[in-house]
């Protein structure tokens, strides 16, 4: 039975007289649930991710509840460690709890996910800082994590790797994850984040009570048919954006392209089965909202942009 | 833990760090301990060179990663036990290494007493080297992880410290390093192999006391 993390009066401060870095932080991460922490440089993100990993311990409070299986990714790996890519993610898998060639065999399957394959034999230390960042990445999903934690694990990715990520997340939070993490990018995961909080002056504010931010990046289009009268599963409305019955028996759902995977599996899995009949990108969104941020980048995309050359679906990855 | 002692002992090995501490053992055996001299004066010596050997190979387990990979480990396994499991792999290298020196040295060296007067069976003898050998090994563990991170973080200040502790385990009255070694070099004059069972506890309760204290701390002290 998964517990929820909880974070009661935490606080952290380096040395015994330190300033606190954090003070009172008061968080419930549940399971399935996917958690973004903001905030500014230097607020002490970094520093409230650690705890939440287990990393650190508080020097004042108490976590609770910590899963077995938590993986943390951190925002630089430069791994000067003596292994070749695919002998540290075995090593790495064991240390997750895996036997070893159920290591060996995630290890091959992450790498091939994230576009790594050719590197598996390359040692770490010759690695470009993408590949290690890929290398980070893939160890902390290899066993399925319980808790993921994500310090800006996006940077230094390259764009397939980057939405790569993107599903991941999609799918541990699918299966009961929970997820938190860090971007410096507000289109990132934007509208999927079932809570967002602000690190501000070593406390922490919660942001968007609830899925409420809209989304922002690349959508996708899945339309889906079952008997009439069907009620879509759970998962579907969780994720799709917005969900509409156009004809009797015929939804179409729209959900961020990280999701769309998720749903089509929820679809699938339904029992009965639903069909999908189409899976399209979206031209643009329902409603088309505002850039989420005032300090959003300086090119603000639309809302929900065709993905270039990125064909959706599970059979779509290279 | 299983992974995790594989890990840290594969990462030992790789990074050929154990390299330096190897040479400079072999180094102060090949001066002090020559083919023929009795056997239970050089298993003594064998035993205290192995000390400072200890805690140095504990200093490159515990460094031997950079930050950022071990905070995968340490989210993935919890900090203390991957602190553990460097430190268990560090005595594992030194014990191996102790070892391998009693073999050689029980074999070589003369079975005979200091004055060469009364006989000092063969396997008595390295049986004593091999339980000085672990008093020393517990006892520069326990030195290496009391004078490294998460304890003390500067260099500076942690190599000197080592040194000094290193030193003084070996020399000061009271410690179970000294006794044993001690208890070595007196059974050479008596021509009585000693069986040095109290050091030995008292290194293995230093270690443990040493490891406790380490482990509870490696997540609370700054990076």
């Amino acid at each position: 039975m998964p517990h929820e993390l909880r974070l009661r009066g935490v606080g952290r401060r380096y040395g015994l007289r330190g300033p606190w870095v954090l003070r009172g932080v008061d968080l419930t991460v549940a399971p399935g649930t996917l958690v973004r922490v903001e905030g500014s440089n230097g607020s002490g993100k970094s520093t409230l991710l650690r705890l939440i990993a287990g990393i650190d311990a508080p020097s004042a409070g108490r976590v609770t509840g910590r899963p077995r299986r938590t993986a943390y990714v951190p925002e630089r790996f430069p791994a000067a460690l003596p292994f070749t890519a695919a002998g540290y993610l075995t090593h790495l898998g064991t240390v997750h709890g895996l036997s070893r060639g159920a290591a060996a065999r995630a290890t091959a399957a992450w790498l091939e996910r994230f576009g790594a394959a050719a590197y598996a034999g390359t040692p770490l230390a010759r690695l470009s800082k993408g590949s290690s960042q890929k290398v980070a990445v893939a160890q902390a999903l290899l066993a399925g994590p319980e808790l993921l934690v994500l310090d800006e694990a996006w940077t230094g990715l390259d764009a397939a790797a980057r939405a790569e990520l993107d599903r991941a997340v999609a799918e541990r939070t699918a299966a009961g994850g929970a997820v938190v993490f860090v971007d410096h990018d507000p289109r990132r995961l934007a509208g999927v984040a079932d809570v967002t909080y602000a690190v501000r002056d070593g406390g922490l504010d919660r942001r968007h009570p609830g899925g409420t931010a809209p989304a922002a990046g690349p959508c996708v289009v899945v339309e889906a048919h079952a008997a009439p009268g069907a009620v879509p599963p759970a998962e579907a409305h969780r994720w799709a954006g917005s969900a509409a019955e156009t004809a009797p028996g015929v939804h179409r759902f729209t959900v961020p392209a990280s999701h769309s995977d998720v749903l089509l599996r929820a679809l699938l899995t339904a029992r009965p089965p639903w069909h999908v009949a189409r899976v399209t990108p979206a031209a643009e969104s329902p409603e088309a909202p505002p850039p989420p941020e005032p300090q959003s980048p300086p090119e603000p995309r639309p809302a929900c942009e065709p993905e270039p050359g990125a064909p959706s679906g599970p059979g779509g990855r290279r | 833990m299983t992974a995790l002692l594989r890990y840290q002992c594969a990462l030992l090995l790789r990074s050929q760090r154990w390299l330096p501490p190897l040479v400079l053992y072999a180094a102060v055996l090949a001066v002090g301990v020559q083919a023929g001299q009795p056997v239970l004066d050089s298993l003594g010596y064998a035993a205290a060179a192995l000390l400072p050997v200890a805690a140095w190979l504990v200093r490159i387990c515990v460094t031997g990663e950079p930050p950022a990979a071990r905070a995968c480990v340490a989210a993935a396994a919890g900090p203390a036990r991957a602190h553990l499991a460097c430190v268990l792999v560090a005595l594992g290298a030194a014990v191996l290494l102790g070892t391998a020196a009693t073999v050689v040295v029980t074999l070589t060296g003369a079975p005979v007493s200091a004055d060469h007067a009364t006989r000092v069976p063969r396997l008595p003898a390295g049986t004593a080297g091999l339980l000085a050998v672990l008093v020393c090994a517990l006892l520069g563990t326990a030195v290496g992880v009391l004078t490294g991170p998460p304890l003390l973080r500067a260099p500076g200040r942690a190599v000197p410290a080592m040194l000094l502790g290193a030193l003084l385990s070996v020399v000061a009255t009271g410690s179970p390093a000294q006794a044993a070694v001690t208890g070595l070099v007196t059974g050479s004059q008596s021509g009585r192999v000693p069986l040095p069972l109290l050091p030995l506890a008292g290194a293995a309760l230093a270690l443990a006391a040493a490891a406790a204290v380490a482990c509870a701390l490696v997540s609370r002290r700054a990076p």
